[in-house]
C-alpha cells in the first residue's frame, strides 16, 4: 500500500513526484510506457516561456510566471540544461505592432519583468536572419530554453534517491475505491494500492478520470503539432527563441534554438480525433514551412534531420485543471496540461501539493534535493576527460560519432535507476542516434551493448515499447 | 606520435591510398574505427566487385582481401579500433585519436588523406510522413544485422529508393526467407547500376515502381503498413494512386552522402552539391597537405573507382611530400555546364599539371545517346561520345594536359544526340 501513486512520468508527474519524495510519505510513479516521459513530454517546443501569453489572472498565467522563475533553482538541484535565450515575438506592420502592445500589456500584468521594444532593424542587428519584413520586436528576456526529457529523468532519479518509486508498463485499465484506498488494476493482471492517487496521465488523463466519476469536468481534445529539427551544426543561426504573434490555436510556428546546438522549427496546432495519432503529415511540413516565411527567409531546410509530432492535452477546460476529484477525496487530477505546461511543471507540482492536497506531514529531515547525474564524456573538459578514460577506458571507443556519445555513455545511461534497455531509451539518455545520421552508424552497437549489458540476446533487445525488437530473426542458428 | 601521411579510415580508399604512397622515406599510418580493415566491403558479400581493378568478379570481402594481403610486410603502420575525433592544422596537422585500449592520443603529420567513406540519408532528411515505429531503417543497416550479426531485420519488406544497397537487399532478404514486396523509386529511373534491377529484382520477381513515393507509414509501436503513391513532374503526390503494402520493414536506399562531419576544425572548402571537399586534380583541398578521395570526396558507384580514387590520392599525397619546395597553386575551376550535376575534381591547378586530369562526374538527365564536351573559353577542346547515359552510373571523362589551350577555367557540358 503506498501513500500516493502518481499516474503518468511525463514532466509534470515526475515534478509530482520529486516534490511529493520530500515528504515522510510512500510515493510510486507509473508509466503505461516503457520509458519515462514518452508523449508530450519528448514532443514539445522546449520553451521555458516568460508568461506573456496566457490570460491573465488565469491559473496558467500565475504558475507560467512562477515555474520560469522555479527552473533557475532545477538547473543547480537537478543539473538539468538551460539556454537563457531570452525571445522575440515579431510584427510586420501597424496592425501586428498594435497587438504587439497589448501583448506587452498582458506580460506586465502577469508580472513579466524585464520586456522592451526593438525596432526591425535592432532585432536584425541581434538576429541577422531575422526578416527584413519584420518591423518591431517584443523582446522577453526571461524566456529559456531546456531539455524537457531530462528533467523529468532527473527528477525521478532525485525522486528515488529519496525514497520514491518508478514502474514502467503499469497501464491502468480501471480503477476502484476500497474502504479508504483506491485500487489501480492494470493491463497486465496485477494490481497497485494507494491511499491517493494523482492523476497526471497527459492526453489520457480524462479517460483515467472516467474511471472513478462519470462526468468529469474535462474533457481532453488532443491537439497535435508537428516539427522539424535542424542538425546541430546549425548552431547560432538563431539565438533567441523567435516567436510570431500569438493566436488562439496557440504560440504559432516558432523557431527555437535548442540545448544541443539542434534548431526545432514548429509547431502546428490542430485538433484531432485520435490522441495517440502522433505522425507527421506532408501538409504540416508544407505548412510549417509557409508560416515561418514571416519569421525569417534564411532558414537552411537541407539540414533537417527529423520530423515529429506530439500531441498536446488540451481539455475543454480554459485553464490548467488541478483539483481534487468531485466524487472521491484523494484522488487528484492534473489535466489539460498544454503549453505552458512544460514551463508551469514545477509551480505546477507545487501548487498541487501545497495548495491543493495541502499536504500536512513533516519533510524528510533527510531529503537531498540534489541530483548528480555521471556527465556525458563530451561535455567534460580536457583533464576531465583525462581522469575518466583512465578509470573507464570504454570511453575510448566513440560509438555514435555525430553527437560523440562513448561505449562508457552507454553503459552509464543504462544502468543508472533511471535507466533504459531500448535503442530509443539510449538516444533519450546518451543521444546516440539522435545526430545527423539517426543511428545509421551506431545503432547496430548500440544494440549489441546493451545485450550484453543486461545480459538477453541481440534479438531480445527492443526498439522502444515492449516487443519491438529490432531484429525478429536469427539466421545462422545451429 | 609522429608520422608523415595519415589515412583516415581503412576501407577500399584508404587500402588503395596507402599501397600506392610506400615509399622508404615515408611514415605511413592507417587509422581504423572497426577492429578490421576492409570498411563496408566487409558487409558486401555479394559478389560483382573487381572487374576493372582485377578482371574478377569477387565478393567485397575478397577484393578488400587483395588489397590487405598487399599491405602484409610493408612499411605501413595501421591502428585498429581507433576513431580520429578532431584533426587541426598548424603547421603540421594535429590529429586527436581514441581507442578504448589507448585512450585519447595526439598525433602529429605531414599530410592527410580522409579516406572515411559515406553515411546513409535518413527518413528525416527526405521528410517521409507518417508514424514512427520500429521497422524503418536505412538499407546498409539492415545489411549489417544480416551479413555481420547473422539476423533478419524483417520478413515483410518494401523497399524506398533504388539505390544499389536497397536492390542487394532485395535479393538478399528474399534469400533468407523474407518476402520483399516492392521497391519505389522518386526518379522516373533506376537510380541503381542496371545490373542490380536485372539480378536483385527482376530474376526475383520483385516490382519496381518508378515516379513513386512513400507518402505514410503506419503503425504506433511496429511498423504495420505503409502507403506509396505516384507523383508528378514536380514530385508531388498524384490523388488517387495510392498503393498500400502490409510490412514489418521499410529499408531506405535514398542516397548517401560523404562522411566528412568529424573534420570541421579543419575549414576545408565544400560544395554544396557533394557536401563534401573541393579539391583539385591532385585531389588536394584548400587546405594545403589535406587530400580527401573515395567516397568521402563524392559518392562512386562502382568500388573499382574508389581504389582508383584511392591510389591518386595516395600518388599525390606522396608527390606532395616529397617535394622539396611547395609552389604557388594557379587554380581555376572545371565547372558543370548543361546538364552535369557536378564534377570531381572542382579545380585545375596549372602548375601542378603534369598529369592527364581524371575528371569524375554524374549527369542530372537519362540519354539513350549523348556526348560530353569540354569548354575552355568557348572553344570545345575535347568531345566524346557515349550511350546509356544515366544519373545513378558515374561519367569518367581524361583531359591531358596538352588538350588544353589556356590557363582558363573549363567546362564540361552534356548533349543529346538524338
Amino acid at each position: 500500500m503506498k501513500d500516493y501513486i502518481v499516474i503518468g512520468s511525463g514532466i509534470i508527474g515526475a515534478l509530482i513526484t520529486r516534490t511529493l519524495s520530500k515528504y515522510q510519505v510512500s510515493v510510486l510513479v507509473i508509466d503505461k510506457e516503457n520509458d519515462i516521459s514518452s508523449h508530450q513530454t519528448i514532443a514539445n517546443s522546449a520553451i521555458i516561456h516568460s508568461g506573456h501569453d496566457p490570460k491573465p489572472g488565469s491559473l496558467k498565467a500565475r504558475l507560467c510566471v512562477e515555474g520560469n522563475a522555479m527552473y533557475d533553482t532545477l538547473e543547480h538541484e537537478l543539473a538539468i540544461p538551460l539556454l537563457r535565450t531570452g525571445a522575440y515575438v515579431v510584427a510586420h506592420n501597424n496592425f501586428e505592432e498594435q497587438m504587439l502592445q497589448e501583448l506587452h500589456q498582458r506580460a506586465k500584468q502577469n508580472g513579466v519583468l524585464g520586456t522592451y521594444f526593438l525596432s526591425g532593424d535592432e532585432a536584425r542587428k541581434v538576429e541577422p536572419r531575422l526578416s527584413e519584413t519584420i518591423t518591431k520586436v517584443l523582446s522577453l528576456p526571461s524566456t529559456k530554453v531546456t531539455f524537457p526529457w531530462e528533467v523529468s529523468i532527473h527528477a525521478i532519479s532525485n525522486a528515488i534517491k529519496n525514497g520514491a518509486e518508478f514502474k514502467r508498463n503499469a497501464h491502468v485499465i480501471s480503477i476502484k475505491k476500497v474502504e479508504d484506498h483506491f485500487v489501480l488494476h492494470l493491463k497486465d493482471g496485477t494490481t497497485l494500492e494507494s491511499k491517493h492517487v494523482i492523476n497526471a496521465a497527459g492526453v489520457m488523463s480524462d479517460l483515467i478520470a472516467r474511471m472513478i466519476e462519470e462526468n468529469p469536468e474535462f474533457e481532453i481534445k488532443p491537439r497535435k503539432g508537428e516539427y522539424f529539427v535542424l542538425d546541430r551544426k546549425a548552431v547560432g543561426l538563431f539565438n533567441h527563441v523567435i516567436y510570431p504573434l500569438p493566436t488562439k490555436a496557440g504560440k504559432g510556428v516558432l523557431i527555437v534554438p535548442q540545448t544541443h546546438g539542434n534548431i526545432l522549427l514548429g509547431p502546428t496546432s490542430y485538433e484531432i480525433s485520435d490522441r495517440e495519432d502522433e505522425s507527421t503529415s506532408r501538409e504540416g511540413m508544407k505548412y510549417i514551412k509557409e508560416h515561418l516565411k514571416a519569421l525569417s527567409n534564411q532558414i537552411p531546410f537541407d539540414m533537417i534531420i527529423r520530423n515529429f509530432a506530439g500531441v498536446r492535452a488540451t481539455s475543454t477546460y480554459e485553464d490548467f485543471y488541478i483539483q481534487e476529484s468531485k466524487t472521491y477525496k484523494g484522488f487528484y487530477h492534473v489535466a489539460g496540461i498544454d503549453s505552458p505546461g512544460l514551463t508551469a511543471a514545477p509551480a505546477i507540482a507545487k501548487y498541487l501539493v501545497e495548495e491543493v492536497i495541502r499536504i500536512d506531514l513533516p519533510m524528510k529531515p533527510d531529503f537531498d534535493p540534489i541530483h548528480q547525474p555521471i556527465p556525458l564524456f563530451h561535455t567534460l573538459c580536457d583533464v576531465q576527460k583525462q581522469i575518466e578514460i583512465q578509470k573507464h577506458p570504454k570511453h575510448g571507443h566513440l560509438v555514435c560519432k555525430c553527437e560523440k556519445v562513448t561505449e562508457q555513455d552507454i553503459i552509464n545511461a543504462i544502468h543508472s535507476p533511471t535507466g533504459n534497455d531500448t535503442i530509443k531509451g539510449i538516444k533519450k539518455r546518451a543521444r546516440a542516434g539522435a545526430g545527423l545520421c539517426q543511428g545509421g552508424y551506431c545503432e547496430s552497437e548500440v544494440l549489441k551493448i546493451i545485450a550484453r549489458e543486461t545480459k538477453v540476446k541481440p534479438n531480445e533487445v527492443n526498439y522502444y515499447a515492449k516487443n519491438t525488437p529490432i531484429l525478429v530473426k536469427e539466421t545462422k542458428t545451429k | 606520435m609522429k608520422t608523415d601521411l595519415t589515412i583516415v579510415g581503412g576501407g577500399a580508399a584508404g587500402l588503395a591510398a596507402a599501397l600506392s604512397a610506400i615509399d622508404p622515406q615515408l611514415n605511413i599510418l592507417i587509422i581504423e574505427r572497426e577492429p578490421r580493415l576492409g570498411g563496408i566491403l566487409n558487409q558486401c558479400i555479394h559478389n560483382g566487385f573487381g572487374l576493372h581493378m582485377f578482371q574478377e568478379e569477387l565478393t567485397g570481402p575478397e577484393y578488400a582481401n587483395r588489397f590487405i594481403e598487399a599491405l602484409k610486410d610493408k612499411h605501413i603502420d595501421i591502428l585498429l579500433g581507433t576513431t580520429v575525433i578532431d584533426i587541426q592544422k598548424k603547421t603540421d596537422f594535429e590529429i586527436t585519436l581514441t581507442s578504448e585500449a589507448n585512450g585519447y592520443q595526439h598525433l602529429t603529420s605531414k599530410a592527410v588523406i580522409i579516406a572515411s567513406g559515406c553515411y546513409e540519408r535518413t527518413r528525416g532528411a527526405v521528410q517521409i510522413p507518417g508514424e514512427r515505429p520500429k521497422g524503418i531503417m536505412p538499407a546498409g543497416s539492415a545489411q549489417r544485422y544480416l551479413n555481420m550479426e547473422g539476423y533478419l531485420v524483417g520478413k515483410r519488406v518494401f523497399i524506398l529508393g533504388s539505390g544499389d544497397i536497397g536492390l542487394i537487399m532485395a535479393r538478399r532478404m528474399t534469400l533468407e526467407g523474407a518476402q520483399v514486396l516492392g521497391v519505389a523509386e522518386l526518379m522516373p529511373y533506376s537510380n541503381g547500376l542496371t545490373r542490380n534491377i536485372v539480378q536483385c529484382l527482376n530474376d526475383f520477381d520483385i516490382p519496381l515502381y518508378l515516379s513513386h513515393t512513400v507518402t505514410d507509414i503506419k503503425g504506433k509501436d511496429i511498423l504495420e503498413q505503409i502507403t506509396i503513391q505516384q507523383v508528378d513532374d514536380k514530385f508531388e503526390p498524384i490523388p488517387g494512386t495510392e498503393k498500400v503494402f502490409e510490412v514489418d520493414t521499410l529499408l531506405l536506399s535514398i542516397g548517401l552522402i560523404p562522411d566528412v562531419g568529424l573534420f570541421d576544425s579543419l575549414q576545408m572548402k565544400k560544395s554544396p552539391i557533394t557536401k563534401s571537399a573541393i579539391v583539385d586534380q591532385t585531389l588536394m583541398t584548400n587546405v594545403e597537405g589535406l587530400f580527401v578521395c573515395g567516397n568521402a570526396l563524392h559518392v562512386h558507384d562502382l568500388v573499382d573507382w574508389v581504389s582508383k580514387e584511392g591510389e591518386k590520392a595516395g600518388k599525390t599525397a606522396k608527390a606532395y611530400l616529397l617535394e622539396q619546395k611547395h609552389e604557388e597553386k594557379d587554380l581555376k575551376s572545371i565547372a558543370p555546364g548543361s546538364n552535369i550535376r557536378y564534377v570531381v575534381p572542382h579545380l585545375i591547378d596549372y602548375n601542378h599539371l603534369t598529369e592527364p586530369i581524371q575528371c569524375a562526374f554524374r549527369v542530372t538527365k537519362k540519354m539513350a545517346q549523348g556526348q560530353f564536351k569540354v569548354v575552355q573559353n568557348g572553344e570545345v577542346i575535347l568531345l566524346k561520345k557515349a550511350k546509356h547515359i544515366a544519373p545513378a552510373e558515374m561519367e569518367n571523362l581524361i583531359i591531358k594536359p596538352e588538350d588544353l589551350k589556356s590557363k582558363d577555367p573549363i567546362e564540361i557540358h552534356l548533349e543529346e544526340i538524338v
